[in-house]
């Protein structure tokens, strides 16, 4: 082989490239790559041409060595990820089937409703435990005590209230002149309110129940809890009629309920009506007997209706309260409480309509509400 | 056909316009003429002509010199070149504004971005290829007349690998002619053998005998398998750096290396029994310290045949 040096010639830019892009002949590679293992220059010139040319064709060859997109590759690319999908799609769905299963609020509306119809008896003892201590989860007694306020508004609960009075005697005289059917047909509800009633009347229940109405009315109680509040409530307003008639124990509960009506004269009429939520022309128009006096006891039977007045004298309407006439006193001692013998059907009784009570507790009864004969 | 560093590349090829053995067939250069898009530039169809006869005169369609060529040689030779690429550099060098405004707009931003990557510095490439594009657009004159580089462009290989080349080459000419200013990191120098400085443990005689064996085998090496071993071993490229020069994979270029240097070993101790040493004695003088050699790698690797190349490294 001929060899020389040529340190000073050097092939040029057009061999070099060619070279690297292969588009020399097998001659002219050989001569190249020839000259290319003895000088160092050419060889740094086409590692650098190289260098740079891999530098600007990097972006573009990513894209360039990728394969072509074909219809239902991004299924392929995605089939791994298909199982663990699958399975959480399926886990949520059985989630929130129970869990709309279980957060349904029935239950709690299911026990408002038998108290329209007929008052069940209530076990001694447990009423307030069962109805203020159930155990409810707080996210679910929320969602139903929502649900409740939403269904029972206050003007709605205004519209409801005659009708729960309604299912217990239809007026609010009838508690007072409640006759030996009514107290036995809610016997357990009267005796263990008896123990309730007691309570109430400690210095701080007379307060809390007036509280409790508003908070029923408010719907923040749970269903259970209004249940019984509703028959503390009819309890009381009872028992208020009592307090109106002993005086010794109107006495001690006339401050507290004074705090609430002023005119103590009518506050047995206002606080019955209120708390039994009478109609409205009642609490508008109160009634006015003859002797100016106000009533402490009414009984109403049909179109008739009799009240006594504080003086003790019997007043009878047979209009419903339009026209008033005073009855012959028939009985000894002081007339204090007048009652209507009904059942709870609200079906009067075609003999004996009425019973009086003295001071004594005599009983007297009548038919007519005009002439009475001692029981 | 030789060319010495004195003789212009112009004049060279004026002089082998007039040997071109056989004239380029019409036909073929109607098809070439219209594949080119010359017409966009205002490039006549002579001056077309003009333009591929200097291409042949000067490569001969890329065969040895005084090799009769066919005229289905020339075709593919002609259907080779990138003759978009040829006519708008030529339509550059000849000042179409035109074709100026095509040529910004596709290599501009390339251009920039290659030199920053040659040089390793945007401020520097930046300048290196404004410094291309002054060249490029004939500021440069000699004797009165107005001298582009895209002159030298025959369209073999892209436009654009053209010019980073040409921008590697402005490159490293100027490390080249400044290296003296700076410290001692020229590659160049790295591979020189640090002198011996302690006694050589091998006769000397058995040395010499050594290196002549080595320089004997070295020279039997075929270009490529130089080329390997130095741009692997001297120039420390990586095997991902020299695979796509030589359009190989790099396991390959890894096998190449092994076979090379296995086969030089063996063929250092067959020179070293036709020398006259025995075989163990050969062997044993492998294991001598490489400094004790008085070996220059470099002019022996510098094996290239006189006539091969023609262009002058800048200065």
């Amino acid at each position: 082989m001929n060899s020389t040096s040529q340190l000073d010639l050097h092939p040029g830019a057009e061999s070099l490239n060619a070279f690297a892009e292969q588009a020399l002949g097998t001659p002219e590679r050989e001569q190249i790559l020839a000259h290319l293992a003895g000088c160092g220059r050419c060889r740094q010139v086409i590692f650098l041409a190289h260098h740079a040319a891999a530098d600007a064709e990097a972006p573009v060859r990513v894209p360039a060595d990728r394969p072509a997109t074909q219809p239902g590759a991004w299924f392929w690319n995605w089939r791994f990820a298909w199982v663990p999908a699958a399975a959480l799609a399926a886990s949520l769905a059985l989630v929130v089937t129970f869990h709309s299963r279980q957060t349904t609020p029935t239950p709690e509306m299911a026990k408002v409703a038998p108290l329209n119809e007929a008052p069940a008896p209530i076990p001694r003892g447990r009423t307030s435990a069962v109805a203020v201590h159930r155990p409810v989860p707080a996210a679910k007694s929320a969602a139903g005590s929502g649900e409740f306020a939403t269904r029972r508004r206050p003007s709605e609960e205004l519209k409801q209230e005659p009708a729960l009075s309604a299912a217990l005697p239809a007026e609010p005289g009838t508690f007072t002149a409640s006759t030996e059917e009514s107290r036995a047909v809610i016997p357990l509800s009267v005796e263990s309110d008896k123990q309730q009633v007691t309570a109430q009347f400690q210095p701080e229940p007379a307060v809390t129940a007036g509280q409790q109405v508003r908070q029923m009315r408010s719907g923040a109680l749970s269903a259970g809890a209004n249940a019984t509040k509703v028959l503390q409530k009819s309890m009381t307003s009872e028992t208020y009629a009592a307090h109106a008639i002993h005086p010794a124990a109107r006495a001690s509960a006339g401050p507290r309920m004074q705090q609430q009506s002023s005119p103590s004269a009518s506050f047995d009429i206002i606080a019955q009506e209120q708390l039994e939520g009478s109609s409205a022309p009642r609490k508008a128009n109160p009634p006015k007997l003859p002797s100016g006096l106000a009533a402490v006891s009414r009984a109403t039977a049909q179109h008739l209706v009799l009240e006594i007045d504080l003086a003790g004298a019997l007043f009878l309407s047979s209009d419903s309260g339009e026209h008033w006439s005073q009855v012959a006193r028939q009985w000894t001692g002081r007339a204090v409480e007048v009652r209507a013998k009904t059942s709870l059907s609200g079906n009067t009784a075609p003999a004996e309509k009425f019973e009086l009570e003295n001071d004594a507790g005599a009983i007297w009864v009548s038919a007519d509400g005009k002439t009475w004969a001692a029981q | 056909m030789g060319i010495t560093p004195s003789q212009s590349v112009e004049a060279s090829a004026a002089a082998s316009i007039s040997a071109m053995p056989e004239p380029i067939h019409d036909a073929l250069v109607e098809e070439l003429w219209r594949e080119s898009g010359a017409t966009a530039y205002k490039l006549e169809r002579d001056q077309f002509i003009e333009i591929l006869e200097r291409i042949t005169a000067a490569q001969n369609f890329g065969l040895p010199p005084e090799t009769t060529v066919s005229r289905r040689q020339q075709a593919s030779f002609f259907r080779g070149l990138r003759l978009a690429d040829l006519v708008l550099a030529r339509a550059c060098a000849n000042g179409h504004q035109g074709a100026w405004e095509h040529f910004l707009a596709i290599y501009r931003q390339p251009l920039t971005r290659a030199a920053i990557a040659i040089t390793g510095s945007e401020t520097l490439g930046r300048d290196l290829a404004d410094q291309l594009y002054a060249e490029l657009y004939g500021l440069t004159t000699r004797d009165g007349v107005r001298r582009s580089p895209l002159d030298s462009y025959k369209g073999r290989g892209s436009l654009m690998g053209w010019l980073r080349t040409t921008l590697a080459q402005r490159h490293v000419d100027h490390h080249r002619r400044t290296r003296r200013e700076l410290p001692l990191d020229d590659p160049a120098d790295s591979y020189e053998l640090p002198a011996a400085v302690h006694e050589p443990q091998k006769p000397e005689a058995e040395l010499l005998l050594l290196g002549k064996a080595i320089e004997e085998a070295l020279r039997q090496l075929a270009s490529e398998e130089r080329f390997l071993l130095v741009a692997y071993y001297l120039d420390e490229r990586t095997l991902l750096e020299i695979a796509p020069l030589l359009h190989v994979h790099e396991a390959t270029v890894s096998r190449k290396l092994r076979r090379v240097t296995g086969g030089l070993r063996k063929q250092v101790i067959k020179n070293l029994q036709a020398l006259g040493l025995s075989k163990p004695a050969a062997q044993e003088a492998l294991g001598a310290d490489p400094r004790d050699l008085n070996l220059n790698l470099k002019k022996i690797l510098q094996i290239s045949s006189p006539d091969a190349f023609q262009e002058k490294a800048a200065t």
